[in-house]
């Protein structure tokens, strides 16, 4: 329980809530002697009070101004989730259909489905953090991991916008892990990588990747978008067929990730079903113990002041209402009554 | 009997204290009416945007950071509600990293997104500005929003002699500004190796200095060395400084009469300023009601009154009788 105010530089107008102790709050009347009586205990308490309530009024609303409030906080809380850096192709094959054209009237392209289906997914997933990396000629770093649901949308929202020309898978995922290590927060984490096509990586990319994976545990899935006539991941070459990564870039990948040390999942996906298939059982598998900070809104305790502002006040006001009129109000009996105020002192 | 007689300001004046104090209850917000803007900002990565003109001496800042700088800038000055989109330009097309999103709930990750763009990310080296800027209005056309284009304006190659490729679009139709990065002083050009490693300048032979695709202009004929079919250009070597850099102010001018944008140069990384009167000026606004919380200039008029009441009235009592006290001394 921490009080705070919005705007401390307001709190200088609580000196103003000490003026009704020191002065007056009522007219002085003309009744001439009245000062030579003794005040009885009653007419004292009343005068204090309602000196009191006028103070506790001004400082009430100053708080009220300041913006009082019961401050915030956070508590860490355990539950499900993960950490996911989402590694996006972007390249111009994504933009055609599951059969290898541009899609045409009910035909979905594939990145439009993986859009659709991502979104999805993280809108279901309630304490993850998501960041996105898209590759293409060049790895493109999009969004570092963030909490925000709605930029994470936002940037899954683009990822079905023409791409460009070639494939670079390395460096994207060499990038991703790079976000990995960027977030300091202890968590689980995983790499899901969307793409329909795969390319040969370099040797001296292997060996950073194979070092960065060593350093930064994360559990590695790879969502590949088969095409019509793709040979895909699980293709096993005949006797007489060529076994090069240039020649199978898909089944070599897979080899590669399968070396990696790392945990990895590879699912295939021919149609958008199977796409929505695969994205459950990582929704599944991604359902690891993860810390969590949960934000506690700040309690606002303005309307409060001014409730007690107004009761004060109120008060104020009926005590005007029963305080005795002037009986004379001309000039001259003013005039007289702080003439002979003038005298007593 | 006058209880309500004005001639007592102090009960009015703890009236109106009350009443403006049960008031916070009664209307806490007002709606109100605000301009927001719904922006897709896309900065160019080219090699002319490494050039660091900006800053001094002592710390040069380039022209990608200090664009960096203003959509920063940018992010944190948008009115509330306002969204924004980020885009990066290489070649002769925008590439989308983030659709438009409200400023001020994502203001963490949208600074970051910013912080990370890098130009490193560029995919070619090619900068057709002219159709970078068609392809980012049709961009924005689809995602309802205002461009805002940030470039040093370079072409490179440079432009055809037969001028800018046309624009499909509708004009005007789209709204925006270009943003014209860089100085007006020509600076030389930084180049890196393949690891990014920087290794000095771009020097006059490096670089294209005239566009020699398709047909040569017609009056190539009258230059030095021309022959129809070996020589159609000319046989001298282009001569040009495309190899130097300054903001091209009066190519993007041309573009945005072409599409129909409006230009603001940036003056210095910090001035966001001129960049929202641009923006005011020529971008697309969306009306807003947003509830403002009106309590406080509420709570504020019934403080006012009781300081009326509790300080103003007995001074001027105080003063009053203390001239009255004053008369009475030199009348007895």
């Amino acid at each position: 329980m921490i009080f705070d105010v919005d705007h401390p530089e307001w709190l200088v107008l609580l000196v103003f809530a000490a003026l009704p102790m020191i002065t007056r709050g009522y007219r002085l009347q003309p009744y001439p002697a009245l000062g030579q009586e003794l005040a009885d205990p009653l007419s004292r308490l009343l005068e204090l009070g309602l000196r009191f309530a006028a103070s506790f009024a001004i400082a009430a609303l100053v708080l009220g101004l300041a913006g009082l409030h019961l401050e915030g906080g956070s508590i860490e809380r355990t539950g499900e989730g993960a950490h996911i850096v989402i590694l996006v192709d972007r390249s111009a094959s994504m933009d055609n259909s599951f059969a290898g054209r541009p899609p045409s009237g009910e035909e979905e392209s594939k990145s439009a489905t993986a859009r659709r289906l991502l979104s999805a997914f993280v809108e279901t997933r309630q304490h993850d953090h998501f960041g996105i990396a898209a590759f293409s000629t060049s790895p493109i770093h999009v969004l570092p991991l963030t909490a925000e649901k709605d930029a994470v949308l936002a940037a899954i929202e683009a990822i079905d916008r023409p791409g460009l020309a070639f494939t670079d898978v390395g460096r994207g995922l060499a990038m991703a892990v790079g976000m990995h290590n960027a977030d300091t927060t202890p968590a689980p984490r995983a790499i899901l990588l969307v793409s329909d096509g795969a390319a040969v990586i370099d040797r001296k990319v292997q060996d950073q990747l194979r070092k960065a994976l060593a350093r930064q545990p994360v559990n590695l899935y790879w969502l590949f978008l088969r095409t019509q006539g793709s040979k895909g991941i699980f293709y096993q070459p005949k006797p007489d067929e060529v076994d090069s990564p240039e020649r199978l870039p898909e089944r070599h990948l897979h080899k590669l990730f399968q070396t990696l040390g790392v945990p990895y999942r590879a699912f295939q996906a021919e149609n958008p079903q199977a796409i929505a298939d695969a994205i459950r059982e990582i929704d599944k598998l991604e359902r690891r113990l993860i810390r969590y900070t949960e934000e506690i809104q700040q309690t606002d305790l303005s309307a409060l002041a001014y409730l007690l502002a107004s009761v004060a006040l109120l008060a104020l006001v009926a005590a005007k209402m029963l305080e005795a009129p002037a009986l004379v109000a001309d000039r001259s009996s003013v005039r007289a009554l702080h003439w002979s105020e003038g005298r007593q002192s | 009997m006058r209880w309500l007689g004005v001639s007592d300001a102090r009960r009015w004046l703890i009236a109106l204290a009350f009443f403006c104090s049960i008031a916070t209850f009664v209307v806490p917000q007002l709606e109100l009416s605000a301009k927001v803007y719904d922006l897709l900002a896309v900065i160019d990565l080219t090699g002319s945007m490494n050039v660091a003109d900006y800053g001094d001496s002592n710390k040069p800042v380039s022209r990608l950071e200090a664009s960096k700088a203003a959509l920063r800038r940018l992010v944190t000055d948008l009115p509330c509600g306002s969204r924004l989109g980020l885009a990066i330009f290489t070649e002769r097309r925008t590439f989308l990293l983030a659709a438009p999103m409200e400023v001020c709930a994502n203001f963490a990750p949208l600074k970051r997104m910013i912080a990370d763009i890098d130009w490193r990310m560029a995919w070619a080296g090619d900068s057709y500005i002219t159709k970078g800027v068609h392809h980012a209005i049709a961009e924005a056309e689809r995602l309802h929003a205002n461009v805002l284009f940030l470039t040093d304006g370079q072409e490179a190659p440079p432009l055809h002699h037969s001028g800018m490729p046309p624009f499909e679009g509708e004009v005007g139709k789209v709204k925006g500004v270009l943003v014209g990065v860089g100085q007006y002083a020509k600076s030389p050009i930084p180049k890196f190796d393949r690891d990014g490693r920087r290794v000095g300048f771009y020097a006059v032979d490096d670089v294209p200095h005239e566009n020699r695709h398709g047909l040569p202009p017609k009056d190539s004929m009258t230059r030095q060395g021309f022959h129809p079919r070996n020589a159609p250009w000319g046989g001298a070597a282009p001569a040009g400084d495309e190899h130097l850099s300054a903001v091209r102010e009066k190519h993007l001018k041309a573009v945005g009469a072409q599409t129909g944008l409006g230009y603001v140069h940036l003056n210095s990384a910090a001035s966001v300023r001129e960049l929202l009167s641009a923006i005011g000026e020529s971008a697309k606004a969306r009306t807003v009601q947003t509830a403002t919380d009106i309590r406080g200039w509420l709570a504020g008029a019934a403080i006012l009154s009781l300081l009326g009441a509790f300080l103003l009235l007995p001074l001027f009592d105080g003063f009053a009788r203390w001239r009255l006290k004053q008369r009475s001394i030199h009348q007895t």
